[in-house]
């Protein structure tokens, strides 16, 4: 983190993003390629120029496709609602699924199934919902109790959370052996299978996201002078605050409702971002753009080869690689303030 | 409790005979003579000394209405006869075979992820830092399961657990040399990795079959329902080591409570102290897992207990011992009578009962978490 | 207030007691070595389904049982045979003071029981544990011969057996003669995608024996996993000439309505066929013994041989 105190000049900045973005398009072409099937590059390479058989036109249009621009959305959400929420914290540690989102999101799956529904048919609204209460109540005890700025305060706070949650879906599915048996595979987030209307269903919300992203960019940046700064500059914290809440809830929501609770993404993909681009909440969200995206297809990529024919979850692959991350960052040798 | 022994405390040994100075007010002092070395004394809290007898007392009363109630209630009569090896023959069985070692493992397990607890929140000056939350638990919850999905693993899932803790134990404590001040590094690269051994036991989970991850559901909440013995007995003598120590430790705790400044100049080793507190709590922490699977909300509410009946000078290691065997007595208890003939794990009874005070503790406006 | 139900009860021999009366005792191999069970048990405790049912095939009603997954009693496909049983926990947790209460003489456990609740169970009475065997189309049989055989009726457990047997062989006789595809898949349904059933389980390997080729593409490693999950893009795979989709509710056709919105399996063979069948899968994917089978025969007459 010691030289990202220097800014990094723009056109530097803008060749450092350029080069992520030809990277991941280099990554989303891999993973249209590479799959966990027969097909294999020259079939799929065939397909998408147009021709090749029907079975390789059918896994690369049909789910490969669609896959990876699950994939694209999902990074992007994860790794910009990491970066605001990391900014509007001032905590490098704040990130969604450390903070309990994945918990919410395994809770109100566990409700659900308990309620009737069955995970064949399960919605992915349920998952949205729990996500985004886990999201909020993490979130307003930050806000409530002003341990947003101390690194391990929230971070713990968001482990008990989750601790938490994780018992009471203990207790839920002691009753329930069907529910149990069928949660085992809705807690560990996966691209698998998932259909291009599940990433319509979400699209407004994401915009909507994008849309706060953009009104309160040069406000957060402004906050992350200190609050004297930001007034002085007639931004309103408070109000930044809550909106950047809401981005964040809409974006978690949106990810976990279509690949399920993703680990680390948040953490990783800031950390990264930073370290290319420097404090600014500006620049950081810019690079975060493409590292999200090309962190999430990179590891969906891994997850389909590693154990193919079967898949393994991404969600364990993520959290993998963002262990080391997390110890990265506590590792510097002053716990880092935004 | 607090146990404060002022004689050997270096800036009051040059003064006069600790005898010669009234005790404080709301101490009592226990002074004896050592052959040959002069006076030594200890000054006992108060309301720490009443506090624990109170916590004894409570734990005797719940122990004996523990082995009184069940899937068959047993009048107090017909409980002495069978505890004294009378009666009914069926009774004895139940009460000496079933239900005894049952509420021995509550104590010991109860006893020891208190303990930890009340050592680590100390040391980190946060109430919410308790082993069970710093993912030593996870650790051990993904070793047990991985014995148990039969990765080739010949070791019983009580030597796994425990080979867990500490293997998740080890891995956060080399990636933190150090363990930054308070040891918070230790705390959040303890979150992170128990974040990773969390992810794997999912993993493990979906990929076995329902009778295996039946097998394993015990090590992922934790319940006392037949217990290995062996590993009972292990965490008996580690519990005894363990307890000497964090007393041992308690002192320099205590002063680390302030500030590292004020501890370094009292004279303690501060840095050195720090790891064996973290040592000992994750040896108490292990132990009991390897009984009990992972506990550790008892981690949280006993300290908790604890330091609102003790006095606030010192570190409450006694009376989080109790109340930790208190709170796990009752929660099994409560969850083998509630819904019986279904027996609710002893995991889930502590979660939901301290699921509220964790949010209290969270949301409870204008104090600090420290 | 406190209840003294033990001391009115006239006080049935322990465990000791049982042992010493050993002149008509009869040993039986269990995983834990031999053990000795009473000449005829009649308080009998089932902790394992597949004991449930076998006893049940028998004629032998236990007074004990655990839930079934998915339920607060036992399996739907046996509420033919059974009024009332007393429930003495769930597979995840056995209450043994539960176990304790009912008095049993003769305790009937699954091949998975830890070895600590064995040390105690085995106290209560004889405790039969078979050998865990894994994932084989016979273990079941093996497992309801020990159950048999501590009930002491051996010889309608072979006769239960062997009817299943017969069954089998007559509906795979049909089959040949009428000409009907053979090959089948089970598998369940995930958000995820599909999950493929081994073909070494119990209810694949009634499959089997009645004449049906089970496939697991290839995916099920021999004698070791239960299911494992499948990559859309290798559902063709499993595209066979007949699908049996297990649910663990009701809701089949819910499942298979889900399941048709994925394009990966709208478009396989086997599914424009419409031979995609649903089944119940408290009986498909998780029963075992002499009646499950039969049950299991049941749904393959009604839907192959109408």
């Amino acid at each position: 983190m010691s030289q990202a105190q220097l800014a990094t000049p723009v056109p530097r900045l803008a060749a450092t993003w350029l080069t992520l973005v030809l990277l991941l398009v280099g990554v989303a072409l891999l993973s249209v390629l590479l799959g966990a099937g027969d097909v294999g590059p020259t079939r799929a390479l065939a397909a998408l120029a147009g021709g090749g058989d029907p079975e390789a036109r059918f896994v690369v249009g049909s789910l490969r496709l669609p896959r990876t621009l699950i994939g694209v959305a999902v990074g992007l959400a994860l790794g910009v609602a990491g970066a605001l929420l990391q900014a509007v914290t001032r905590n490098p540690l704040a990130e969604p699924g450390l903070l309990g989102v994945s918990a919410g999101s395994a809770f109100a799956v566990a409700v659900a199934l308990l309620l009737g529904a069955s995970a064949t048919t399960l919605r992915v609204s349920a998952a949205q919902l729990g996500a985004l209460a886990g999201c909020l109540c993490v979130l307003s005890v930050t806000r409530l109790r002003g341990v947003g700025s101390d690194p391990v305060r929230l971070v713990l706070a968001g482990a008990a959370f989750s601790g938490l949650l994780g018992s009471l879906t203990a207790l839920l599915l002691l009753f329930d052996q069907r529910a149990a048996d069928e949660i085992r595979f809705w807690v560990i987030g996966s691209l698998s299978g998932r259909r291009a209307d599940d990433l319509l269903a979400v699209l407004p919300g994401l915009a909507l996201a994008a849309a706060i992203v953009v009104s309160i960019a040069r406000p957060l940046a402004a906050l992350s002078l200190g609050e004297r700064v930001a007034s002085g500059l007639g931004h309103r914290p408070g109000r930044v605050r809550l909106l950047v809440i809401v981005a964040v809830a809409l974006l978690v929501g949106a990810a976990t409702a279509v690949a399920g609770p993703i680990a680390f993404v948040g953490l990783v993909v800031p950390f990264a971002a930073r370290a290319l681009a420097g404090p600014d909440i500006r620049r950081v969200l810019w690079l975060c753009m493409p590292l999200g995206p090309l962190m999430v297809i990179s590891a969906d990529i891994l997850s389909r080869l590693l154990v193919a024919p079967s898949e393994m979850p991404l969600g364990v692959l993520t959290a993998l690689c963002g262990a080391p991350v997390l110890v990265a960052v506590v590792r510097a040798r002053r716990m880092p303030t935004l | 409790m607090s146990l404060f022994p002022v004689a050997r405390d270096a800036t009051a040994a040059k003064r006069a005979p600790a005898s010669a100075l009234p005790p404080p007010s709301g101490c009592w002092r226990l002074a004896w003579q050592w052959p040959g070395s002069g006076e030594a004394s200890l000054l006992i809290s108060r309301r720490s000394a009443l506090a624990n007898a109170g916590l004894l007392l409570a734990l005797l009363v719940a122990s004996g209405v523990y082995l009184a109630l069940g899937s068959v209630h047993l009048a107090p009569r017909a409980l002495v006869a069978a505890l004294v090896g009378q009666g009914d023959a069926l009774a004895q069985f139940m009460v000496i075979e079933l239900r005894l070692p049952r509420l021995v493992a509550a104590w010991l397990t109860g006893a020891a992820f208190a303990v930890a607890g009340c050592l680590m929140q100390t040391l980190a000056r946060n109430r919410l830092a308790t082993p069970g939350i710093i993912g030593i638990d996870n650790g051990a919850t993904a070793f047990a399961v991985a014995s148990l999905v039969g990765l080739g693993v010949s070791l019983a899932p009580p030597a796994m657990a425990l080979a867990g803790a500490a293997t998740a134990a080890a891995i956060t404590f080399g990636l933190t040399a150090g363990g930054g001040s308070r040891g918070y590094r230790f705390i959040v690269a303890g979150i992170g990795v128990g974040a990773v051994f969390g992810a794997i036991t999912q993993l493990l989970l979906a990929r076995v079959d329902m009778d295996t991850a039946n097998a394993a559901y015990p090590w992922t909440v934790g319940t006392l329902n037949a217990r290995p013995p062996g590993a009972l007995l292990v965490l008996g003598v580690g519990l005894a080591v363990g307890v000497v120590m964090a007393l041992q430790l308690s002192r320099a705790l205590s002063l680390m409570r302030f500030s590292e400044a004020i501890a370094q100049g009292l004279g303690s080793r501060v840095a050195r102290r720090r790891w064996q507190v973290l040592g000992v709590s994750v040896l108490l922490t292990g132990l009991a897992v390897a009984v009990a699977g992972p506990v550790g909300m008892v981690g949280l509410i006993g300290p908790e207990i604890a330091r609102a009946l003790s006095c606030r000078r010192g570190v409450p290691i006694i009376a989080s011992m109790l109340a930790g065997a208190l709170v796990m007595v009752l929660a099994d208890l409560v969850g083998r009578v509630l819904l019986a003939p279904i027996e609710l794990p002893v995991g889930i009874v502590t979660a939901v009962v301290g699921g509220p005070w964790l949010l209290w503790i969270l949301l409870r406006p204008h104090r600090s978490l420290a | 207030m406190f209840l003294t139900l033990l001391s009115r009860r006239p006080l049935l021999a322990l465990t000791l007691t049982l042992l010493t009366t050993g002149a008509q005792a009869q040993s039986v191999e269990t995983a834990h070595g031999p053990v000795d069970v009473g000449p005829d048990p009649e308080r009998v405790v089932t902790l394992h389904e597949g004991a449930l049912d076998t006893a049940l095939a028998v004629g032998m009603t236990p007074l004990g049982a655990v839930t079934t997954r998915g339920g607060d009693g036992v399996a739907s496909y046996l509420d033919d045979y059974l009024d009332e049983i007393a429930i003495v926990g769930v597979v995840r947790e056995i209450n043994i003071e539960a176990v304790l209460n009912q008095q049993p003489d003769l305790i009937l456990a699954p091949p998975q029981l830890s070895d600590e609740q064995y040390a105690l169970l085995s106290r209560i009475a004889p405790t039969v544990v078979p050998p865990a065997q894994g994932f084989t189309r016979e273990a079941w049989k093996d497992d309801a011969r020990l159950y048999g055989q501590a009930l002491g009726r051996e010889d309608q457990v072979e006769e239960a057996i062997a009817d299943v047997e017969r069954r089998a062989a007559d509906i795979a006789q049909t089959l040949d003669e009428r000409g009907i595809d053979s090959g089948a898949t089970l598998v369940r349904w995930m958000p995820q995608g599909p999950l493929v059933m081994s073909s070494q389980l119990f209810s694949t390997g009634v499959l089997a024996a009645a004449g049906l080729e089970v496939h697991d593409g290839g995916l099920v490693p021999e004698q070791a996993g239960h299911s494992d999950p499948l990559s859309l893009e290798n559902l063709s795979r499993i595209d066979d000439d007949w699908l049996f989709l297990a649910t663990l509710n009701e809701d089949g056709e819910e499942a298979l309505a889900s399941a048709r919105r994925s394009p990966a399996f709208e478009r396989l063979d086997v599914v424009q066929r419409e031979r995609v069948v649903s089944v119940d899968g408290q009986l498909w994917s998780s029963a075992q013994g002499p009646l499950a089978a039969q049950a299991i025969l049941d749904d393959l007459e009604r839907v192959l041989l109408p």
